[in-house]
């Protein structure tokens, strides 16, 4: 590249102003919000499982079983796939088709590990049962992506097509609803060694990959030019382009992340379950939404974190599980998570407008 | 003036910390058509929108026929007699014209469940006939022209049967026979009694429609003049404190040195046509131009916006590919764009992101963003153009106008390179930051740098640019050397009258 001659700055001619107060930003004001949310919720099913469990028995909500079981493990589909939505969410698009994904790709996953013997060596089964989920949802990712990108369509339009597609996919080419076959199993590799795999009594595989899943989302935005760029065009995408970004490059970027994060979700389900149906991931895309939203991420783009995308996920799974620890009944769990997703986001654009106020004074 | 019939008391107006209106008094007899005139950002507009009920005052009222008003809303103006034509033209564009002008009161029939259709197009027809216009109103309004667009607005507004009518800047997007078809309509409505405020800047149009003319500079009121003693030194005086001349840039005390940018025939469909030109090294280029003229279409042809561009473009010696932004930038190119809060930053974004928007590709590490890089220069830029923010991290949204438009400058500062185009880089920027500005691209100039300046203003492209070139309707209609560059010069080529005069 050839690199222009550098002209400098005046230093002299303009006219004098005090010199700006060095002030510390609040970077993590949105955060610090939603960990009080999650400690009060935490809190109070503190207190009512403790009340509620039974003499000498451990408290029924602060349990090894019940975080691991109740919440972190049925959470890390959400909260991975909420992480690849964030960033679509920050350029200001919107992609509604991670369930189909996720089911398409935990399919795939299913369709090539059962050619496997079941006691096939990890050697082998890992590559396949990790690629093969990822690659198919990388490839929806791209899909979506180019088609956004180059019919200029609005990315609900692209990714609500998509969604019937992907869904219609998986349920046209396994050649049975349920996957691996009857009479066949997935190897163990995979499912019992793998993600059923135990630390100290518990399951945390699926745990341990949806914190890393968060740990690179964190990287990938405040660390990496990638994410400055994703920023750029939801904030302002002409003035991005004005200033030289590739604005269809990073969008397309940011639809295959998303589609490799729903990717990841499926064979994280696969591995779990040990089978994958055509239903898999059926309406999640609007729980991720809801996730990502009251995570903080701003449709209108330009704004939304990794983290606190995990702590949407958190506060939901939080509320769906303290339905069943308070005994509540099942029918009213839709109304509650609703009412939780509107308080949320109406909160935290309050608390918006009065930092906006307080800053414009 | 015990004739008074509109009296602002007081006006004072803040956005976001910056004040667009200082204590403005200021009184309008019944009847009159009364001119408020001042730079760009110097109030007017605003000053007009307080009246229609657009901005609510901070402090100050408004008397109308001896009531005082605060109005809070285009509504409450409204009941009061108050109507206004826009300079960005309101309409549902899908709508036809019909359905516009009745918009909120909609005829109705079988008790208020359909729209009376004939009812409609009746009223819709009186309204136009009101101010000698015919249209289909059945047509939608997204096939009307400007002009014809601008023309439904007016008759909206007469339509509300107002007291007073206020016009913001209505013939920036006309074309000359527009704007004179325009006048004859304003002075006849003048005959029926109608009190008027016109908002422009355009001194010829000003002088001919209005009795009194009022100024505004830097939020404050100046001074009214009465139609006797309306002259153009007069206003420009009053209108930028200072006589014209009196900025000499550093600039020009070097020679220019090489050809940077050379331009041949370059055109792009429907905007402009064989545009020939050269830049050198610390020259500034002015360009001048009514709106539309085709400016800044060329600029964003040069830096890589325009696919549909042809032409030859050279940049030192090098063919420019035409339609790449990052051909174009590699060369040494920068734009700070005409709309900086559309094109020229992320509002939402920190100060210190925005300065570094356009050198990602050298702050990036190893895909990482060297971020200690991104604040040291930042840092720099912000003591060395004296941005006035609270940190390099507040939001640029938080900056007044002038501030953000040294924030965009900055980006392409840290950037380099040897070209650097400015369009409008003074649009809604407060007196000190202009003078700061200006001196700063003087100051590029003298050091080496070939700029555009592309301005709506004719004081600061007269001012400051070594020499001016005048577009017109997609062409260059001329070229003016500093010394021969006047006001009336720069006038006469871009509304085309040269040879006549």
């Amino acid at each position: 590249m050839s690199s222009p001659s550098s002209v400098a700055a005046p230093s002299t001619a303009v006219h004098a102003s005090p010199k700006p107060a060095p002030r510390r930003r609040r970077s993590f004001g949105q955060e610090v919000g939603l960990c009080l949310v999650v400690l009060v919720l935490g809190a109070i099913l503190g207190i009512y499982g403790w009340h509620d469990a039974p003499a000498g028995r451990p408290n029924t909500f602060l349990s090894l079983d019940n975080l691991v079981d109740g919440i972190a493990t049925p959470m890390s589909y959400y909260a991975i796939m909420a992480v690849g939505l964030t960033l679509v969410i920050i350029t200001g698009g919107i992609d509604i088709s991670v369930g189909s994904i996720m089911a398409l790709s935990a399919l795939g996953g299913a369709a090539a590990l059962q050619t496997l013997p079941a006691d096939a060596s990890a050697w082998l089964v890992l590559p396949v049962a990790i690629l093969t989920p990822l690659v198919i949802g990388l490839v929806c990712g791209l899909l979506n992506g180019s088609l956004i990108i180059g019919l200029s369509l609005h990315p609900f339009i692209v990714t609500l097509g998509t969604m019937s597609i992907f869904r219609g996919l998986a349920n046209v080419l396994p050649p049975e609803k349920t996957l691996p076959a009857a009479g066949k199993r997935l190897p163990a590799a995979f499912t019992t060694d793998f993600m059923r795999l135990e630390w100290f009594g518990q399951q945390l595989m699926p745990l341990v990959i949806m914190l890393v899943c968060v740990a690179f989302g964190w990287f990938y935005l405040r660390l990496m030019v990638a994410g400055r760029e994703t920023y750029a065009i939801g904030g302002n995408e002409e003035a991005a382009r004005f200033s030289g970004l590739r604005v269809n490059r990073i969008k397309l970027r940011t639809y295959a992340l998303s589609g490799l994060a729903a990717g990841l979700a499926g064979m994280v389900s696969l591995g779990r379950f040990g089978t994958a149906s055509t239903s898999t991931g059926t309406g999640y895309e609007l729980t991720v939404i809801a996730a990502a939203v009251v995570g903080g991420a701003s449709l209108i783009g330009g704004r939304g974190t990794a983290i606190g995308a995990l702590l949407g996920t958190l506060i939901i799974a939080l509320i769906e599980n303290g339905i069943i620890i308070l005994r509540m009944a099942q029918e009213y769990r839709l109304i509650i998570i609703g009412l939780a997703i509107v308080v949320a986001v109406s909160l935290d654009r309050l608390s918006l407008y009065l930092r906006a106020r307080r800053a414009s004074r | 003036m015990s004739d008074a019939f509109v009296q602002f008391r007081g006006i004072t107006k803040t956005f976001g910390g910056v004040k667009a209106l200082t204590g403005v008094s200021l009184s309008i007899p019944r009847g009159e058509c009364h001119g408020l005139m001042g730079e760009n950002g110097a109030g007017k507009s605003t000053l007009g929108k307080v009246l229609a009920g657009i901005h609510k005052p901070d402090t100050g009222d408004v008397v109308i026929g001896g009531t005082p008003h605060v109005f809070g809303s285009p509504r409450e103006a409204m009941d009061a007699g108050v109507a206004m034509v826009h300079q960005e033209l309101a309409f549902c564009a899908e709508l036809s014209i019909a359905e516009n002008l009745c918009m909120g009161r909609y005829p109705r029939r079988l008790g208020g469940l359909l729209l009376d259709r004939p009812a409609m197009q009746h009223r819709a027809e009186q309204l136009l006939a009101a101010i000698g216009i015919s249209l289909d109103v059945w047509q939608p309004m997204s096939a009307l022209s400007t002009a014809q667009e601008q023309l439904v607005q007016i008759a909206a507004a007469v339509g509300s049967e107002p007291r007073i009518l206020i016009f913001d800047e209505p013939t920036s997007s006309l074309s000359e026979p527009e704007a004179q078809a325009l006048f004859t309509l304003i002075e006849n409505l003048k005959t029926r009694g109608l009190t008027m405020i016109y908002v422009s800047h355009r001194m010829p149009e000003l002088f001919r429609l209005c009795d009194q003319i009022s100024v505004l500079r830097d939020g404050h009121y100046v001074g009214t003049l009465p139609k006797a003693e309306m002259t153009h030194d007069a206003v420009v005086r009053m209108m930028i404190g200072r006589s014209v001349a009196e900025y000499f840039p550093q600039h020009l005390s070097a020679s220019p040195g090489d050809v940077v940018l050379r331009v041949r025939n370059l055109a792009s469909p429907r905007k402009f046509t064989g545009i020939n030109f050269e830049v050198r090294a610390g020259e500034i280029v002015g360009f001048a131009g009514l709106v539309g003229a085709g400016r800044s279409e060329v600029a964003k042809a040069i830096f890589g916006l325009d696919p549909r561009a042809n032409g030859e473009v050279e940049l030192a010696g090098k063919p420019l590919p035409l339609g790449s932004i990052k051909a174009a930038m590699q060369g040494g190119v920068g734009l700070v764009p005409e709309d900086r809060k559309r094109q020229g930053c992320v509002l939402g974004m920190p100060c210190r992101a925005n300065i570094g928007m356009a050198m990602l590709d050298r702050l990036r590490r190893a895909g990482l963003l060297d971020y200690a890089r991104e604040k040291t220069i930042a840092t720099d830029y912000f003591e060395r153009l004296r941005v006035k923010a609270a940190s390099l991290d507040a939001p640029v949204n938080s900056l007044s106008g002038g501030n953000q438009q040294k924030v965009v400058l900055a980006k392409w500062l840290a950037r380099g390179g040897r070209l650097l185009i400015v369009d409008e880089p003074t649009r809604g920027v407060d007196v000190g930051a202009k003078a700061a500005i200006h001196a700063l691209i003087d100051d590029l100039a003298r050091q080496g740098m070939a700029v555009i300046l592309i301005s709506s203003e004719l004081p600061e492209v007269i001012n400051l640019s070594t020499r001016i070139l005048v577009m017109r309707e997609g062409r260059l209609a001329g070229e003016l050397s500093r010394k021969d560059a006047s006001q009336d010069a720069v006038l006469r080529l871009m509304a085309g009258v040269a040879q006549a005069a």
